[in-house]
């Protein structure tokens, strides 16, 4: 697809991302397969060589078939003249492309100055081409489809700064623009930064305070270590991961958007996983294909999750159960819902772990990146088996309970007898609407109401003609439905009988389930291309293999893995393929991404797209650097950690005024970048400030409402009679657990969390944005979120240091901003509190005492004010 | 550039200039002007959508709407759609089919109007005495006596009469018309909802949902009484001068944080979102304040009259709403407050009471202002009434069950004919017969007004072009159009 926002010529998109140096543009000379192609593939080819059948018999895949020429016209190319070359004369009359996005004036340009100077190309071309698409020499070697090269680390200047390698390769790269690293962050800085970062928490003032006194050598390093032993450190980093898998707690697509009430296991499978340091390797290898590992089919996974050496396994195939899926619910088309569930996979697969939009090749060759149709569709040959669109399986039939068989006859049990209260009530509500029917058959004429009762009698398809006549006459008298219209009392009795079944049933033991994906015993389904992506348009049947470009020896040709339950075995082979250290992607892309969250920016600033329109590695070598030290450590994420937040890069401040004039974008590293807390991270830390955070760990979601202004909050609907919300009711300590915790509902974000930046899970999202907007402020000065735990934070501050206002102060900010307040800091502060007091004493006077409530304390309220305004401040809301 | 995708739903409220975070300013004015309707949402990422205002596709004489929706079913038989034939043969058997939604209490017994009709204006057109002031006004408007949706249950009809088709989930009309044409104002959101003391309509959010359009075109709920917006009023104890302390000292600790790193623009950029929020308070708070309108406006709405006091001030709220570039305002009434299955012959005197006088004074206001003919008023409900009567158990207890095969509606200005009746039910007012409105057809004719056409005013949707009228055999019902 097309991801150019506007007509910027492709070239001058690449031409932009690269650092100054590298290359520029300039008259300097253009090739076809440098220069002119790209433009061809992604306006023409399309239709012009990569379908069955030539448009126009116009193929311009080579340059060699510009020489032949056009059906009709005159000849495509006349080398030395584009005016009398069709090929620009049907692109500047805006003939052609016949649909999509017209070819740019800069790129048009770029062909006739081609043109003119002589048309040339710099290789030998096939002398034959498959019909389809072609990848080049110049596709094979684009730089993340080549294998990881490891450098030698370089040589800087100033060594004192160099605390591992990272360091070098960045320093490097600084001193060549005359920079170096900002100063050293200070001890308060980098506490607050550090346990932001790995555990999504601001540190506790105790923490700051013993770290600040620690004088021993390895502080830092023990701070470190400290961070990520702590439950929370997995909370934070499974947070990442899920933006990536596209977590959420509801099926989307459908407009009910109904609940995937189980999604939490795998949830708190990845939690479970960072925690443990389980090798990223083994992580990924699960999530792809642990059903194949644990050698469960559909049919015996309902034995396997019982088995605790498999459960986990089958638990993290929840990953390919993330994607939006309609099945379950009424959509209007079922088979393009079931491809689009596949299709969504393939999305959050690819651009997780592969770093390509290989989506795009969905309909069409790929008019960037060297993925053709075909390669899309193998793609989908490894993961057809576990969803086979023709023997269909909807979530729930996807779900496997975690009943034991003794759980099983006791619910079986149970619901035996619950059947027999409500056919008891169905008896009843019968007995009733008879008897109000002998009451109403008597307001009827004497002569009809036997007739009347025969037809009542007569179910309703036997009914002559005569008898409907009766009864339209008389509506009414009918009384075989409705019992509560004629009579609530008796309506009452039924529904309470009815409550006896409910009340019985929820004394089953709970039952869980496990979320997985399987595939059924030896049924292989044969995968098609779909024309133009459309699945009623079925062409040549495909077998799976790896992308084309990516093929190594290890994967070609394409060899399922052995597995003793008689399922295809293709994505154990993949997964193992991917984890195998000579992929090219994976390792990049998992380092890359991990680098982002700790530095503010990858090294590839588009950590979804590898690929041609992606941004071209800022630091190629430290990103191959990285990738290989990961696979060499065995994939363990915290090693990486270590070896990142102990870089000089990692612990420098944010102030470099030389780095900021020469690197305003700070893509150099001359500073620590400056960045907002995100959306789970802000309302985590607002709660851990004001002292009502709620540290328990995992289960299933804490639930949300739509409260009746139309906010979702966490907390309980109540609803009156017609289903309304009348109030949400607070769920007591539940009210404060971590964001993380707070059920995904995919048609209702949280406010506060969508307010600042959380992403929609449609399918995935590989890169948040930090926007400032007016809506957050609103939030920040008048919500009651906000209110509320600023006056918690008041009432805490009163509590800890009593009746002392300037250390008030100053245990706000060792609270809130990990720092010492300067005097004049505090003087401000109590000037603002004197005055605000005053002020909000003068406004409880005009608007009176309040009906329920304590008295008004004025000074409470202007503490609680100051407390709303650091919350609310860029102190508070950035790391630095 | 290519920029990597963006997951967030938190779109620029307002976007020129407002935002300055990753949204860089040009991009937002690139994407001025842009067609609203057929943005291609890149593959892997939403587009970034904003409210800044969009040509439609051809010149449109609409600009802006007020939807004054009637939750119930008004009934069309007693208010706009005389009939000779339920009189004469009020009390007897009714001849036809006739579907129940209520069997209980069903009757086959004729319900003739007990109110009269009679013909107002220089146009003439019949309305029942419960509605005088909008017989002040009838050669304003356009009336529609031929609406049809076919679907009994309040839901769904609603669904069909906002979104276009029985489903819930979808968008909603002013969602659509946010989407397609932005906003006209910079410091009101596009699409504003004012609700009834008493609460919502049932179905509540459904009414101004943004069904899978981004949430930037959700509707804003205006509360029914003050604070009028959420997040727009400080804490009581806060208001006026705490509040003004309160940002002023947030701006110095800002600034003093931000001496620390400067040439950082996002700590520039939050320092005048705060100085934003503060004009968005003043600024919608301006616009809901209705104290500043002249005793004659005033009177001409009924605010002072308890009985059309509320109603009033909404209607009025509305028209400032509209008169400072807000696009789509929808006023609604609570519960199905038009739902008489019963005491109808006390109960809808008492809903046109409420309505009648401020809903024609909107019309006249808006004329008087030049802004009637750029502005739809719109008066309706989901579904009208049957002509046999529901509960016979006593007149006074008499009611009517729901119709959705014939009933009525009125619209005014922004393109519509003036002083014009449209189409007609059969002899019993229960099912339209001639020149009838689909719902799809009143949405693609609505469209038209503000320039937009139905079929290309689309949003990819799990990989479908999605539209208001959903590929349904919608009309634009030319014959509606001045």
């Amino acid at each position: 697809m097309n991801r150019h926002p506007t007509g910027f010529s492709i070239l001058a998109v690449m031409g932009a991302l690269v650092l100054p140096g590298a290359w520029a543009l300039g008259e300097e000379e253009l090739f076809w397969e440098r220069d002119i192609r790209p433009i061809f593939k992604a306006h023409c080819t399309a239709c012009h060589g990569e379908e069955e059948s030539l448009a126009g018999g116009v193929d311009l895949r080579l340059r060699r078939f510009l020489d032949r020429n056009a059906q009709g016209i005159g000849p495509l190319l006349v080398v030395g003249q584009p005016g009398a070359s069709e090929v620009v004369r049907v692109i500047r009359s805006g003939e052609m492309p016949k649909e999509g996005k017209k070819v740019s004036e800069a790129d048009i340009g770029l062909i006739e100055r081609w043109i003119s100077a002589g048309a040339k190309h710099l290789k030998p071309e096939p002398e034959s081409l498959a019909p389809g698409m072609h990848i080049t020499e110049e596709d094979r070697t684009w730089w993340a489809f080549t294998p990881v090269v490891v450098s030698e680390v370089p040589k800087t200047f100033d060594e004192q700064r160099v605390r591992n390698p990272i360091d070098a390769f960045v320093l490097s790269k600084l001193e060549e623009q005359n920079l170096s690293f900002a100063p050293e962050a200070d001890r308060r800085t980098i506490v607050r930064r550090l346990s932001l970062d790995l555990t999504g928490l601001p540190p506790q003032r105790e923490e700051v305070d013993s770290f600040v006194a620690d004088t021993s050598a390895d502080a830092y390093e023990k701070l470190v270590e400290r961070l990520l032993s702590s439950p929370a450190y997995g909370e934070r980093w499974a947070r990442h991961w899920l933006d990536v898998v596209g977590y959420a707690d509801s099926n989307g697509f459908a407009e009910n958007d109904s609940l995937r009430l189980y999604a939490w296991q795998y949830r708190d499978y990845v939690t479970r996983c960072f925690n443990n340091d389980t090798p990223l390797s083994q992580f990924i290898v699960e999530q792809l294909a642990g059903d194949e590992l644990a050698a469960a089919t559909h049919d015996s996974t309902q034995q396997a999750v019982l088995d605790p050496a498999h459960r986990d396994q089958l638990i993290a195939t929840g990953f390919l159960r993330m994607a939006p899926d309609g099945t379950g619910d009424e959509v209007p088309d079922i088979n393009l819902a079931r491809n689009q569930v596949i299709a969504e996979e393939i999305k959050v697969v690819s651009s997780a772990l592969l770093g390509l939009t290989v989506a795009c090749a969905q309909c069409h060759d790929h008019r960037y990146d060297p993925i053709s149709q075909a390669d899309y569709y193998r793609f989908r040959a490894l993961f057809e088996p576990a969803m086979d669109w023709k023997i269909w399986r909807a979530p729930k039939e996807r779900e496997y309970s975690l009943y034991t068989p003794e759980e099983r006859a006791k619910a079986e049990s149970i619901e035996t007898q619950a059947k027999a209260i409500e056919a008891s009530a169905q008896t009843m509500t019968k007995q009733f609407l008879d008897e109000i029917f002998e009451k109403e058959i008597v307001k009827l004429p004497e002569a009809e109401r036997e007739p009347y009762r025969t037809a009542r009698a007569t179910t309703e398809k036997d009914r002559t003609e005569e008898q409907k006549t009766l009864i339209k006459k008389y509506p009414s008298a009918l009384a075989l439905y409705s019992l509560d219209l004629y009579d609530a009392a008796a309506q009452k009795k039924v529904t309470e009988k009815i409550g006896e079944a409910t009340a019985l049933r929820t004394t089953k033991p709970l039952e869980g389930f496990v979320m997985a994906i399987t595939e059924l015993k030896e049924k292989i389904p044969q995968t098609s291309l779909f024309h133009r992506g459309d699945h009623d348009q079925p062409k040549q049947v495909l077998e799976p293999a790896e992308l084309t470009v990516l093929r190594a020896p290890e994967i070609e040709p394409f060899k399922s893995a052995e597995v003793s339950s008689g399922t295809s075995g293709r994505r154990l082979a993949y997964a193992r393929w991917l984890t195998s250290g000579n992929n090219p992607l994976v390792a990049r892309v998992l380092v890359n991404r991990f680098w982002m969250h700790h530095f503010g920016r990858g090294i590839v600033g588009t950590p979804g797209d590898f690929g041609v329109l992606g941004e071209r590695p800022t630091h190629p070598e430290l990103l191959d650097w990285l990738a290989d030290t990961f696979v060499k450590s065995g994939w363990k994420l915290k090693n990486l950690h270590r070896l990142m937040v102990s870089s000089s890069t990692y612990r420098q401040s944010s102030r470099n005024d030389m780095a900021l004039t020469v690197d305003p974008e700070n893509r150099l590293y001359g500073r620590f970048r400056l960045g907002r807390l995100d959306a789970e991270s802000f309302r985590d830390a607002v709660l851990s400030a004001s002292g009502t955070l709620n540290t328990t760990v995992g289960g299933p979601p804490v639930s949300i409402a739509r409260d009746p202004a139309g906010r979702i909050v966490v907390g309980k609907e109540e609803l009156d009679a017609n289903g309304d919300v009348i109030n949400v009711k607070s769920l007591g300590v539940d009210d404060f657990r971590r964001s993380i915790y707070l059920q995904v509902r995919r048609t209702h974000p949280v406010t506060v969390l969508d307010t600042f930046d959380a992403p929609v899970m449609t399918p995935n999202c590989e890169f948040r944005n930090k926007t400032t907007v007016a809506t957050q402020s609103l939030l920040c000065l008048n919500d009651t979120f906000l209110l509320e735990n600023a006056r918690a934070l008041a009432g805490r501050l009163r509590k800890e240091v009593p009746g002392d206002a300037r250390g008030q102060i100053q245990r706000a900010w060792h609270i809130l901003f990990c720092q010492e307040p300067t005097n004049s800091d505090i003087t401000k502060s109590l000037l603002y509190l004197a005055e605000q007091t005053e002020a909000i004493r003068l406004k409880q006077q005009e608007i009176g005492l309040p009906k329920d409530g304590p008295p008004p304390d004025a000074h409470l309220d202007a503490l609680a004010s100051l407390c709303q305004i650091f919350y609310s401040s860029n102190r508070f809301l950035y790391v630095h | 550039m290519t920029r990597p995708a963006l997951c967030s739903r938190r779109h620029v409220l307002h976007a020129g200039g407002f935002s300055l975070g990753t949204l860089a300013l040009a991009s937002l004015l690139r994407e001025e002007g842009l067609l609203a309707a057929p943005v291609k949402p890149l593959i892997d990422g939403p587009l970034r959508y904003n409210l800044l205002p969009k040509k439609p596709h051809y010149e449109p004489k609409a600009k802006a709407m007020i939807s004054l929706f009637m939750m119930g079913g008004p009934s069309q038989m007693d208010l706009f759609d005389p009939k000779p034939m339920l009189t004469k043969y009020d009390g007897q058997s009714f001849p036809g089919e006739i579907k129940y939604d209520n069997l209980a209490q069903a009757s086959a017994k004729v319900f003739g109007s007990p109110w009269k009709f009679s013909p107002r204006g220089e146009c003439g057109t019949q309305l029942s005495e419960l509605l005088p002031h909008l017989g002040n006004v009838i050669d304003d408007i356009t009336l529609i006596r031929s609406m049809h949706s076919g679907v009994n249950n309040h839901g769904q009809a609603l669904y069909a009469l906002n979104g276009g088709r029985v489903t819930a989930g979808r968008p909603t009309l002013g969602a659509w018309l946010s989407y397609g044409l932005g906003s006209e104002s910079q410091e009101l959101p596009a699409y504003m909802v004012l609700a009834h003391p008493n609460g919502l309509p049932t179905f509540q959010g459904e009414h101004f949902t943004n069904g899978w359009l981004p949430s930037l075109y959700q509707g804003t709920l205006i509360r029914p009484k003050e604070p009028r917006v959420l997040n727009l009023d400080p804490a009581p104890y806060l208001s006026g001068a705490p509040q003004i302390r309160q940002i002023d000292f947030l701006r110095s600790f800002n600034e003093e944080y931000g001496s620390d790193y400067p040439g950082e623009h996002d700590l520039q950029a939050r320092i005048s979102s705060y100085e934003l929020a503060a004009r968005m308070q003043t600024a919608a708070k301006e616009a809901l304040d209705i104290s500043s309108e002249p005793p004659h406006i005033r009177k001409l709405y009924g605010v002072d009259n308890p009985q059309t006091s509320d109603y009033a001030t909404r209607c009025l709220i509305a028209r400032r709403l509209i008169e400072r570039g807000v696009r789509f305002v929808q006023v609604l009434n609570s519960g199905q407050s038009w739902d008489q299955h019963g005491d109808l012959i006390s109960a809808l005197p008492t809903n046109c009471m409420q309505v009648d006088q401020p809903s024609a004074a909107l019309v006249s206001d808006l004329k008087q202002r030049g802004l009637l003919d750029s502005t739809v008023v719109h008066f309706g409900g989901e579904m009208g009434r049957l002509p046999v009567l529901q509960n016979d158990a006593g007149r006074e207890k008499w009611g009517r069950d729901h119709n959705t095969y014939g009933f009525s509606q009125w619209v005014a200005g922004g393109g519509f004919k003036r002083g014009f009746v449209y189409g007609e039910t059969d002899e019993w007012s229960h099912r339209a017969v001639k020149d009838i409105v689909h719902h799809y057809d009143w949405h693609a004719t609505l469209l038209q007004c503000f320039g937009l056409d139905h079929t290309k005013l689309i949003y990819k949707h799990n990989g479908l072009s999605a539209s208001l009228t959903d590929g349904q055999e919608a009309r634009v019902v030319t014959e509606l159009l001045a």
